[in-house]
């Protein structure tokens, strides 16, 4: 781990008098991905708002490449490189793969038809075609509307498009809560092995998910929180399935205290 | 921590039948419509298939497709804009009232046009604060009626024979409207299809919030959609007006029925996101030809509003069976592509 693109430094976050998320420290590497584990209501899904700036902490601090910073809202989170990935909120389902993933940032013909805002659909079919393929999941025409594909396909689809928009000039960070939670075993396959290939190519990505095999398998780090506490942060390698049980659980001691 | 296996599938085509069927939910309107000029040539032989028939046709079609092409871009961009025979009746007295009093004609349509433009970006302004889009523009159908009736003082204003270039005119044989109709689709169907703003009002309307998330303005957009819509009502109304040389105050409601029907012929989904402006213009097309066919074999003008309905009807339930086939047999054929691969 050279640099942290993304570190959350002693996050608090109340709802009213729940204290959902007390001091929580964590630290995301570039191309890391990082395991969030836990039970029902430990926190997981607001840690992530408050990565993605939909909701603001209580109080502590986040960097994002080592600088400071605030996210008022998502769009503030999504510019600084760190993307929530959406799964059924973020395709346009009439709209073929390669407009979806172009939507926002459309290339524009040259000349005169570019400046009356026509769409050079050629070259976006070309981008969108080339991004799949360098994400190694290009499993259908890119010319296909989003409606026509399954859940695997579609899940790549949105992967891709928010890897897309976190590959700048500095790689950033996706947020992915419970991706494979309504997949099948094939289609979880493929999205275990595009987050693999998005990590060597430098996206870091922070992983919600019930799955213990799969965050094994995938992760290079685990964190485990526990009623709003970070209970262990320790190398997928350097621990198991009983361990990260016990954690979840509460059974075994935090490595914290 | 390693992956092993990387699953990887490889691109497939669409399967025959599938292309098939796909065909039939794109282009079968086109093929119905073939299908009815093919009949009635036939069966109404010989006044049905003459170049002047067929420039009647075109002609009596005109109206519903100007209505039908805005009310399309509403329901694409995500709203029914019943405000559409207001605004129309509203351009036309606009444009009347003001030729009346001496401007010349063509600032009068371009007042008629704003007038349209306006009402749209009222309607979206309205609608963007979380109100029902049928209501508001059921609200401002209301208005407007009552204003327009108000600037024309409750009658219809007569003598409008300036604006004949725009209705009973020919231009190389071809009725003005036919012409004015084959501009507002071609320029609709460029804007939709080819460029950046048309693609993101469809995408709009199909999931706002994923355009949102693409961070773009969605709301801008919605408000394009209303804009358009009201642009395409007041050219309506301004041709309505040409057509008999003065304007009408009152709305007309069933001008709504007759281009909901053509559009909805053309399987634009009320839930909005798709539709094609080609198509809504043969769903008006259609709407004419059996009108017309009909005329000509002397039967009753109920029968032709008869058998549109029957028409649309089964356009529905092919549409709803092409939908449902098509998406089970491309998930038969991603599981037969599994098995080869492994
Ligand atoms: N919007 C909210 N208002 C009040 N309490 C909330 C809200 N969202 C979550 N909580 C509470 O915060 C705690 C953590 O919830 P959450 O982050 O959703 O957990 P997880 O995703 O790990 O299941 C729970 O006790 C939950 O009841
Ligand atoms: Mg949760």
């Amino acid at each position: 781990m050279t640099e942290s693109v993304l570190e959350l430094r002693g996050i608090d976050m109340h709802y009213g008098y729940v204290r959902a998320l007390d001091a929580i420290d964590v630290t995301v590497g570039h191309g890391e991905v990082v395991g969030l584990l836990g039970d029902n209501g430990a926190g997981k899904s607001t840690l992530l708002k408050v990565m993605s700036g939909a909701h603001q902490p209580t109080s502590g601090t986040i960097l994002v490449h080592g600088e400071p910073t605030t996210f008022a809202s998502p769009s503030d989170s999504t510019a600084a490189g760190v993307q929530m990935v959406y799964q059924d909120l973020a395709l346009v389902e009439a709209q073929d793969i390669a407009t979806n993933l172009n939507l926002g940032r459309e290339i524009l013909r040259k000349g005169p038809l570019g400046w009356l805002g026509f769409v050079d659909h050629k070259a976006q079919r070309k981008r969108a075609a080339d991004e799949l393929d360098r994400l190694g999941v290009r499993t259908a025409p890119v010319t296909r509307p989003v409606e026509m594909l399954s859940g695997g396909q579609r899940q790549v689809v949105a992967l891709a498009r928010a890897a897309t928009r976190v590959t700048g000039e500095r790689n950033g960070v996706l947020l992915l809560d419970e991706p494979t939670a309504a997949l099948g075993y094939e289609q979880t396959r493929q999205v275990r092995a595009l987050i693999r290939r998005m990590a060597e190519q430098g996206v870091a990505c922070v992983l919600v998910t019930h799955d213990l095999p799969l965050a094994a398998a995938v992760c290079d780090r685990i964190v485990v929180l526990n009623r709003g506490r970070k209970v262990a942060d320790v190398a997928a390698a350097e621990t198991d399935n009983d361990q990260l049980v016990g954690w979840i659980t509460g059974a075994r001691e935090s490595m914290f205290c | 921590m390693t992956v092993t296996a990387e699953p990887t599938i490889a691109e497939t085509a669409d399967p025959a039948g599938v292309r098939g069927l796909l065909f039939v939910r794109d282009r079968g309107i086109f093929v119905l419509w073939a299908a009815l000029l093919i009949g009635f040539g036939l069966w109404a032989s010989p006044y049905f298939a003459s170049l002047d028939n067929a420039l009647l046709i075109a002609n009596a079609a005109a109206l519903t497709a100007i209505f039908a092409a805005g009310i399309a871009v509403g329901i694409i961009c995500g709203a029914l804009d019943l405000s559409i025979p207001g605004t129309a009746a509203m351009a036309g007295c606009v444009c009347g009232a003001l030729m009346t009093h001496g401007v010349p004609v063509g600032l009068g349509i371009v007042a008629g046009l704003a007038v349209g433009v306006l009402v749209g970006v009222l309607n979206g302004l309205i609608a963007l604060r979380g109100f029902n889009p049928i209501i508001v523009t059921i609200g401002s159908l209301s208005v407007l009626s009552g204003l327009a009736a108000a600037l024309a003082g409750g009658y219809t204003i007569p003598g409008l024979t300036g604006l004949m270039f725009l209705g009973t005119d020919r231009f190389a044989g071809i009725p003005a409207p036919v012409w004015v109709v084959a501009a507002l689709f071609v320029a609709g169907t460029v804007f939709l299809t080819r460029t950046r703003d048309g693609i993101r009002l469809m995408a709009v309307g199909g999931n706002a919030e994923a355009v949102r998330r693409a961070g773009i303005h969605a709301d801008r957009y919605k408000v394009l959609g209303f804009v358009v819509s009201g642009f395409c009502a007041a050219l309506g109304g301004l041709v309505t007006a040409a057509l008999v040389t003065e304007a009408n105050p009152a709305a007309n409601p069933g001008i709504i029925f007759n281009a909901l029907t053509a559009v909805a012929l053309a399987g634009v989904s009320l839930a909005g996101g798709r539709g094609s402006l080609p198509r809504v213009l043969v769903g008006a097309l259609i709407l004419g030809t059996i009108a017309n066919g009909l005329t000509i074999k002397g039967i009753q003008p109920y029968w032709a509003t008869a058998v549109t309905g029957v028409l649309l009807l089964a356009s529905l339930g092919l549409e709803k069976w092409v939908s449902t086939t098509v998406s089970r047999r491309l998930v038969v054929a991603a599981q037969d592509d599994k098995k080869v691969t492994r």
